[in-house]
């Protein structure tokens, strides 16, 4: 059994090696690392994740390997994560807002906090966007927004999942105008092409990349950022049409808490690095690139929170 | 046309056909691991591909695709275990065949049946996806939840023996596809406070444990191998080829039947290449002669479980690449590649583009015809292997592929211990009459039931009585009676002799198994 | 092995239970989640009743045939739980190796005695088979494989 005595050196020379912190640090990174995505293959993290790789590989110098574990939208990869994962800069994972702040509010037991790791950097954001049919009779927000007003809950809008970023920008919509639609959620981003243009709903709460892929097909009527997204400069904001709407999914990705903070750095700016690489890509796609780090993503974090809570608060009293 | 001839010779080249080629015979090993699925195959080929062009790239992961979902036939037949959930009918009759000792007939049948279908999907893609991806876009909630029933009464037909018992398989399927986070209200259900547990009970993991261990376990306790060693061809290979041939292309309707079956599910997005099979085979079975030989060796419930889940392939293609929807799990990732190549599903794809996407097309149709060779070939490897195989290193290495594949679908040790549960419950399960398939169809169906259900309720809130939405529709009244009819003609011949002549067999006697 | 039991009666009583063991923590839930589970959990429980009525008027076989060995049925699922438990304790590679030769030695013991030479043949075989199966999955598909208290 070679393959036994070679995994046991291997396994030796790694015990020897975090025995020394010093010295392990002064080379980090020195062996593969593992990234790990909590959704299945071909998801938006996923797809970004297989971006990454190959320029994160460049950048950092060693292997970087891309390993799924998906299940309760998240929740298992996370609670597994912050449950065995080692602070050695060798185990990292995607992490996604609103499903982090969500899930430990919603659930009574999803197996890991919000806090309880380092968040290294939110390096993309895909805000909400509102898309109706083409044929819709919707031909701007204001005529949803009036019909909703005379028609209560008959305005139906599907998006990806429950207490996702999409139902949440529902529900702020709901707020933010005084009306009251119903939201019906689907499982992911692949069946709502086919709501819309099958007229199953009244239009679709989702990612701004969505909107995009289906100019052709569909109107988009607002999309929930600060700023107009380069890939649809024709698309008003919700903020330039009065409302104050912006939200989406924040994706990143997070080390172990203890993690040093000489690794976070390289790994700061090794996602940054890629970010500008990748930007070409992924710009047109609808992606806005980010790069939140440090303070910054506990101040997004608190922000968020503050947003979320207490619809998320109402929202579960009400159920 | 000039844009067909232009794609035509764009992959007419050693390096295209040598991708093909590579993709076929990688995909057909992947999906012939139990765990490992066609989806599985594409993720890990996907970083391979940024590397090539866009349409070198494409041509890849069609190949693996039609490899993949081929590949799961090999194990279906050989060792009673779907490699992937779209080989789960072939089973039924492909591992009776093989325990009789025609594996090798039901392998050549399940070939000369993937190529056809291969090809027939490729053709439909071809010259009917505008006017056919209209369709996808007219079934929605209400209409999913009337497929999903519709889906459930096959429950009947696949209950060999008591259809209660069947029926109870079926609620226990769905139940079980309840576990973990809802699908439509996000809440976790039935999780008993584990969170490894929302994620669910995989499909592929309860197949696997439900199809595979009892396998293993009664392997062990008679002490035999898969498939008996004596099971020597009659005439050698190329005769068991030539009679399967014979006996598809000279009765070609079930053939023809299945392939029309696999091209409208294939475009019904969310129903998917794991239902398609199915529905096949249970019309190839309530259209035959002689219904009562299915599920112990007859040919043709393998040729139309094979031939419809490889149309499934370019099938689903229809409504992804017109209007981005993906029909099955794998095309999602097929729609990421397209998009980081800046190719937006629509009609531009056919013409702007056309080229590329002519040539994505034929490639497909060039790996089915590989199947051909690759599979003939590599059919008979694993089949000596399997056979020549003492069974004391073949029962270790399947449990060791079993754990393997269970493992890797989401790298969770749970999914093992589950598969396992599963799999010595399936075992006891069997022997009090209640089978697997009946529980894989409630957890596929079930989710699919409960999301038109509970969507179609939630758009129906300002109604004043909310379930006239189920049959609000020409599609889902027609849908709706479809399940009447066939709950009509599965039901009525066994009454009929009930209360008429009392002479033939009473239908709930028990076959032993 | 052949064993008295009305099958009607035993898938009856399973899927009472069954449906026992979802029914209590189904409590608490929002409407969206029960509709779906509460309706299938009345349909199991009225399936079971039915089955259960069946076996006493209209009994299906009362008997079950188990072929084979009972003993080596019930040593074949420890010996799968088994191995689960190694691959978590000791890693994949360690577990596998142990418990695969252990399988095959008792296996093959059905035909008779082993002799010591065969045994030490199988060593390089069932290493190899071991040895394709483990890069295959962690060098071709990047599957980490558990590394048990090595890691």
């Amino acid at each position: 059994m070679k393959l036994t005595a070679t995994r046991w050196v291997g396994s030796l020379s790694l015990l020897a090696a975090l025995g020394m912190p010093g010295i392990a640090l002064a080379e980090y990174p020195e062996q593969p690392i593992t990234y790990t995505i909590p959704f299945d293959p071909g998801g938006e993290s996923d797809v970004t994740a297989r971006f990454q790789e190959p320029h994160l590989e460049e950048i950092l110098g060693v292997e970087v390997n891309v390993n799924h574990r998906p299940g309760g939208g998240g929740a298992v990869g996370w609670s597994e994560f912050q449950n065995s994962a080692e602070p050695t800069g060798y185990e990292m994972i995607g992490v996604n807002i609103p499903h982090i702040i969500a899930q430990p509010i919603m659930r009574e037991n999803a197996g890991y906090e919000t806090d309880n790791w380092k968040i290294v950097t939110f390096f993309h954001t895909t805000p909400n966007a509102l898309i109706v049919p083409k044929d819709s009779q919707f031909k701007t927000l204001d005529d949803l927004v009036q019909y909703a007003k005379e028609n209560p809950q008959a305005v139906t809008l599907g998006g990806s999942g429950t207490f996702s970023a999409n139902h949440l920008g529902a529900l702020r919509l709901e707020r933010e105008a005084d009306i009251d639609i119903t939201y019906i959620p689907f499982t992911g981003t692949g069946p709502l092409p086919a709501a819309v243009q099958g007229n199953h709903v009244s239009g679709i709460f989702n990612y701004s990349m969505l909107g995009v892929q289906m100019q052709d097909n569909a109107r988009v009527l607002a999309v929930a950022s600060e700023e107009r997204v380069p890939a649809l400069p024709d698309v008003a904001t919700f903020k330039e049409l009065g409302y104050d709407i912006v939200g989406g999914a924040y994706r990143g990705v997070a080390v172990p808490k203890g993690t040093p903070d000489e690794i976070v750095n390289t790994l700061q700016e090794a996602f940054a690095k890629t970010n500008e690489r990748i930007a070409e890509k992924q710009e047109p796609l609808g992606f806005v690139m980010t790069d939140i780090t440090g303070d910054e993503v506990d101040e997004v974090m608190q922000q968020l929170k503050s947003a979320y809570q207490p619809i998320l608060e109402e929202a579960k009293a009400n159920q | 046309m000039d844009m067909l001839l232009e794609a035509l010779f764009s992959i007419l080249t050693l390096e295209g056909l040598v991708t093909i080629l590579a993709g076929v015979t990688a995909g057909l090993f992947i999906g012939a691991l139990p765990g490992l699925t066609a989806t599985m195959a594409l993720a890990v080929l996907l970083p391979f591909t940024f590397t090539m062009s866009p349409l070198q790239g494409l041509m890849a992961l069609g190949a693996v695709y039609m490899g993949a979902i081929y590949g799961g036939a090999f194990t279906a037949i050989l060792i009673n275990t779907p490699g992937t959930p779209s080989s789960i009918a072939t089973t039924f009759d492909g591992y009776p065949m093989a325990r009789q000792g025609r594996a090798y007939e039901a392998l050549a049948a399940a070939t000369i049946a993937s190529v056809v279908g291969g090809i027939i999907g490729v053709t439909f893609l071809l010259l009917l996806a505008p006017p056919l991806a209209r369709l996808a876009v007219v079934f929605g909630p209400a209409e999913m939840f009337w497929v999903a029933l519709l889906g459930l009464t096959l429950v009947a037909s696949l209950s060999s023996g008591s259809l209660l018992k069947g029926l109870l398989g079926g609620c226990i399927g769905m139940l079980l596809s309840t576990i973990g986070v809802s699908p439509i209200g996000g809440e976790t259900r039935f999780i008993f406070g584990i969170p490894a547990l929302q994620g669910g009970i995989e499909l592929i993991v309860a197949l696997i444990g439900l199809f595979v261990v009892p396998e293993l376990i009664s392997m062990a306790a008679q002490g035999r191998g898969a498939l008996p060693a004596s099971g020597k061809l009659e005439g050698g290979a190329g005769s068991a080829i030539m009679r399967m041939g014979r006996h598809i292309f000279g009765k070609p309707v079930n053939l023809i039947r299945s392939c029309i079956i696999g091209q409208i599910i294939a475009i019904i997005p969310g129903a998917g290449g794991n239902v398609t099979s199915l529905v096949a085979y249970n019309e190839a079975r309530r259209f035959s002669r002689d219904p009562s030989s299915f599920g112990k060796g007859n040919v043709d419930g393998v040729i139309a479980s094979e031939s419809s889940n490889n149309v499934m392939v370019a099938g689903s293609m229809v409504p992804l690449l017109t209007l981005g929807i993906p029909g099955a799990p794998p095309d999602a990732i097929i729609l990421g590649v397209l998009l980081m190549h800046g190719l937006r599903p629509g009609l531009d794809l056919f013409t702007e583009t056309g080229v590329l996407t002519n040539g994505f097309i034929l490639s497909m149709g060039f790996a089915a015809m590989f199947l051909l060779p690759v599979g003939l070939l590599g059919g008979r490897l694993i089949h000596r292997v399997v056979v020549k195989t003492p069974f004391y290193f073949l029962l270790p290495s399947i449990a060791m592929v079993t754990i393997l594949g269970t493992y890797a679908l989401r790298n969770s040790m749970t999914d093992v211990f589950i598969m396992l549960l599963l799999g010595s419950a399936g075992y006891f399960l069997r022997l009090i009459g209640i089978q697997a398939a009946p529980i894989v169809l409630g957890m596929i169906l079930g989710v699919i039931a409960e999301k038109g259900y509970v969507q179609t309720m939630l758009t129906a809130v300002v109604d004043p009585i909310p379930w006239l939405r189920l049959v609000a529709n020409p599609l889902s009244i027609v849908l709706a009676c479809l399940v009447a009819l066939s709950v009509a003609t599965t039901l009525l011949p066994g009454w009929l002799e009930r209360s008429g002549r009392m002479a033939k067999v009473d239908p709930d006697e028990e076959k032993p198994s | 092995m052949t064993l008295r039991l009305n099958t009607d009666f035993a898938a009856g009583l399973f899927g009472l239970l069954f449906a026992a063991v979802l029914w209590f923590p189904r409590e608490g839930m929002g409407r969206l989640s029960i509709i779906f589970p509460r309706a299938i959990l009345v349909i199991t429980v009225a399936l079971s009743l039915a089955l259960i009525v069946k076996a006493f008027t209209r009994p299906a076989a009362r008997e079950i045939t188990i072929e084979g060995s009972p003993r080596r049925l019930v040593i074949m699922i420890a010996i799968l739980f088994a191995w689960w438990y190694a691959i978590d304790l000791l890693g994949f590679l360690v577990a596998t190796a142990f418990v695969f030769f252990g399988l095959t030695w008792y296996l093959a013991s059905v035909e008779g005695a082993v002799s010591m030479r065969r045994l030490a043949q199988w060593v390089p075989i069932i290493a190899v088979l071991i040895g394709v199966f483990y890069l295959a999955f962690t060098q071709v598909l990047n599957v980490r494989l558990p590394s048990g208290i090595w890691s």
